[in-house]
């Protein structure tokens, strides 16, 4: 629904997006991860065409956006919440954008609904909070229910039942059919979300696929009742030994089955023994700080 | 690292069904821009004032000058005022998306950004029609009820300049609204320029400020005065800033 190829962009000799390419595909949910200034808001509005490409192109639901009939019934987005006039009801800025859209007024109270903005639908945009402001960007994208949704750092501002709420709206979205597209620097909420990882550094994709296989660590974590005498005789057998936090050793290399076949000639009782794993965490500074 | 793509077939999925399958049409879009100018209390504030700035002024400087007024010299001076009221008008539809960044959304919905501001101007146009209208119908009726030894010699062509500059003047306030993109910076540097440049330039060369103050240029038109070079300084500010607010919009990064 969304491809990307070749995206660059230049600012006055400085390039910070560099031939960014990739192909989301209908039923998942993509998350967009990078430090700040990597280039991935930059990526986003040259998709949507808001700023023009240096060289690349980008296509939604096989057009360049600006070139769909009615993009917001194709696409919802959500850039910047704070990017909406504070003079105006939340009721009616929806109202006006779904006079655009072309869907009928009574759609704008159910996705004040569908966010919980209902009550202070009436109150002007100046005096919401900022999570009240996502909320209403998020409805704003929800509007047509387009098959495609694209946010920029949605959970912003929103408290812990905001982002459950905001996580089961994706998820359900994607299972759907949909396409979600999110950026976020919430790495455990975009760790439970997303199916997929893109990750950009320095203008650039260093990492790109499904999210178990890029935090599928080459090696094994095992506990043990006695964590010191199994790193002996893991050591002795030749093995490189880490030791982590809670009494977890990670043994690089190694399979299961040996360390278990290990632990077993040892006599050594364990409590935990399954393949390693990194953190979102550490493989988002693991690749970023490369980049 | 770059992904190597596969080739994605060109078929735009329709769109749900309670969404229209096409964009706005030009007469939606405008009745859009029409209804955005009114739903902010700015917006509406100036639209009053542009209805009421007539009325008032006529009644203030009855009540100061006692009557004996020329018709077509008083509407004249009234309709400079719409006009420059009616000027903010245009700029706040088009600036003032760029200050609240509300553009985002509008250029998200509908990117082609010439037909969006083609909207806007046809929205001020209209607009500035409906309430010079209003603003001359209540300075004509104030000036009949309230103000003695009237002179309505010309007052006809008064009124038409008055409804004509101000549908004139909120285009031009959209189309430098649409250049600068910035509601402050375009409101006091066109002000600054048509009430402070101008008039000084005025002063000193008269020659070449009557073929560029526009301000100037209704009040002379409304006097019954020569036609000709006031309707061609209105129409060239029309279409210098109309211009430059299309081609400098059509490039500018929405960020």
């Amino acid at each position: 629904m969304i491809t990307v190829s070749g995206l660059t962009k230049d600012y006055g000799g400085r390039r910070v997006v560099d031939d960014v390419s990739f192909e989301l595909e209908p039923g998942t949910v993509t998350g967009f991860l990078g430090p700040n200034g990597a280039g991935k808001s930059t990526t986003m509005r040259m998709v949507t065409g808001l700023v023009p490409a240096s060289s690349g192109t980008a296509l939604v639901a096989g057009r360049p956006y600006a070139e769909l009939p009615n993009p917001g019934a194709v696409m919802g987005t959500l850039l910047d919440a704070a990017a909406v006039h504070p003079g105006r009801t939340g009721r009616t800025h929806l109202r006006l954008l779904a006079s655009t859209i072309g869907v009928p007024a009574s759609r704008v109270d159910e996705v004040l609904e569908t966010v919980d903005l209902t009550a202070a639908g009436g109150r002007r945009i100046g005096g919401y909070s900022l999570g009240m402001r996502q909320r209403l960007g998020i409805a704003a994208a929800l509007l047509a229910d387009p098959p495609v949704l694209m946010f920029d750092e949605p959970a912003n501002g929103l408290d812990p039942e905001g982002i459950r709420w905001m996580r089961d709206l994706l998820r359900g979205h994607a299972a759907r059919g949909g396409t979600v597209l999110l950026s976020s620097h919430l790495l455990g909420e975009v760790e439970h979300t997303v199916d997929r990882l893109l990750v950009i550094g320095g203008g650039r994709i260093v990492a790109d696929g499904p999210i178990h296989e890029l935090l599928a660590g080459d090696g094994t974590a095992v506990r043990a009742a006695d964590p010191a005498s199994l790193a002996t005789a893991l050591s002795s057998a030749g093995l490189e030994v880490q030791h982590r936090d809670g009494g977890v050793l990670v043994v690089p290399g190694a399979t299961p089955q040996r360390i278990g076949a290990l632990a077993a000639a040892g006599g050594h009782a364990l409590i935990d023994l399954r393949p390693s794993e990194q953190g979102l965490e550490e493989l988002f500074f693991q690749l970023t700080d490369a980049a | 690292m770059s992904t190597t793509l596969t080739a994605t077939p060109a078929v735009v999925p329709a769109a749900r069904p309670t969404a229209r399958s096409t964009g706005p049409s030009f007469a939606g879009l405008t009745a859009l821009e029409v209804r955005k100018s009114l739903s902010t209390r700015s917006g509406r504030s100036v639209a009053a004032l542009a209805v009421l700035v007539g009325p008032l002024g006529v009644l203030l400087a009855t009540l100061t000058s006692g009557g004996g007024v020329a018709a077509a010299m008083a509407l004249g001076i009234m309709g400079m005022l719409i006009a420059l009221v009616l000027l903010a008008l245009g700029v706040l539809s088009t600036a003032g998306e760029w200050t609240h960044r509300s553009v985002q959304t509008t250029y998200l919905l509908v990117p082609r950004r010439g037909r969006v501001l083609a909207a806007k101007a046809a929205a001020m146009a209209l607009l500035g029609l409906v309430l010079a209208s209003l603003g001359v119908a209540g300075a004509v009726g104030t000036l009949a009820l309230f103000t003695t030894g009237v002179s309505w010699f010309a007052a006809g062509q008064a009124v038409v300049t008055v409804i004509a500059s101000g549908a004139a003047f909120a285009v031009i306030g959209a189309g430098i609204g649409a250049a600068v993109g910035n509601s402050a910076a375009a409101m006091t540097g066109t002000y600054l320029t048509v009430l402070g440049i101008l008039p000084v330039l005025n002063s000193v060369k008269p020659e070449i400020a009557s073929k560029l103050d526009p301000a100037g240029a209704i009040v002379t038109l409304a006097q019954h005065g020569a036609a000709t070079t006031p309707i061609a300084v209105i129409a060239g500010w029309v279409v210098v800033s109309t211009v430059a607010g299309v081609l400098i919009t059509r490039r500018r990064s929405v960020a």
